[in-house]
């Protein structure tokens, strides 16, 4: 039985404060259920990577409440999805303007929004639901790459 | 987490700092307010050695672009030194690896700055 048996099917659910103390936590699970999973270090790397930037997110828009953060992890066949939810004041997604990093003066560079640009890189699947006053869903899937 | 900002100052305009850990979120600001208080002490030429970090996140990134475009309102520079294979590869996901300048040593970031870093 591989690991990556031994780890199908399951879900693990986190709720954490919307506290940038917690992040590190969430972190290390994601990085154990990676490898419980069998992904290679650069994949656990990757889930790691955007797990924490879509808490970095939940925790900027929830800090004002007291509601917590819930990551929830489902462990599949072959692939692992992650859903980060807060209930947080959500934003218009309409509203996100990407820079054009190729082309930007480094005068002009933003200080922040890099965080959705590593998701859409470093996950294969990537989505995001949010509505002002109706909290934001984040969810990201990372494939399995060894052959089924 | 284990985190820590080690920096000394190499004259009364270059300083290098030194982080070891994870810069996350939680961590981000305190390298922001170091860079921001060699900034206020007269340290315009900040070397950032990124050889202890096992992992930056895009608060991070941010804080370093943020530090790059204060210093160059004083005429000053940021530089960075050895990121590690992580690190670089965020760099090179938001395209910031063409914006800072990289290089292998801390002695090699310190010549290309003016006057050397002496």
């Amino acid at each position: 039985m591989t690991a990556m048996d031994t780890a199908t099917a399951g879900k693990i659910e986190l709720r954490i404060p919307a506290r940038s103390e917690f992040l590190s936590l969430v972190r290390l699970a994601a990085a154990a259920i990676g490898s419980q999973m069998g992904f290679d270090m650069d994949a656990i790397d990757d889930v790691k990577t955007g797990v924490g930037e879509a808490c970095n997110n939940a925790i900027q828009h929830a800090s004002a409440t007291d509601r917590d953060i819930q990551v929830v992890f489902s462990l599949q066949a072959d692939q692992l999805m992650v859903e980060v939810r807060d209930a947080g004041a959500g934003f218009d997604l309409s509203s996100y303007s990407e820079v054009d990093l190729d082309t930007v003066a480094a005068e002009d560079l933003p200080d922040s929004g890099y965080g959705l640009l590593l998701i859409q890189a470093l996950m294969d699947e990537f989505d995001c639901l949010s509505q002002p006053g109706a909290g934001t869903v984040v969810r990201m899937v990372k494939r399995c790459s060894r052959p089924a | 987490m284990n985190f820590e900002i080690n920096s000394r100052t190499v004259n009364n305009q270059t300083a290098v700092v030194a982080p070891v850990g994870e810069v996350d979120l939680h961590t981000a600001p305190e390298i922001k307010q170091h860079i921001a208080a060699l900034s206020d002490q007269g340290c315009t030429q900040i070397v950032v050695d990124l050889s202890r970090i096992d992992y930056m996140d895009s608060t991070g990134l941010g804080v370093l672009v943020g530090a790059l475009k204060r210093l160059r309102e004083k005429d000053g520079e940021l530089r960075l030194v050895q990121p590690t294979p992580r690190v670089m590869r965020v760099l090179e996901i938001t395209r910031l690896v063409n914006v800072f300048q990289i290089f292998h040593s801390e002695e090699e970031a310190l010549n290309s700055l003016p006057g050397g870093g002496a």
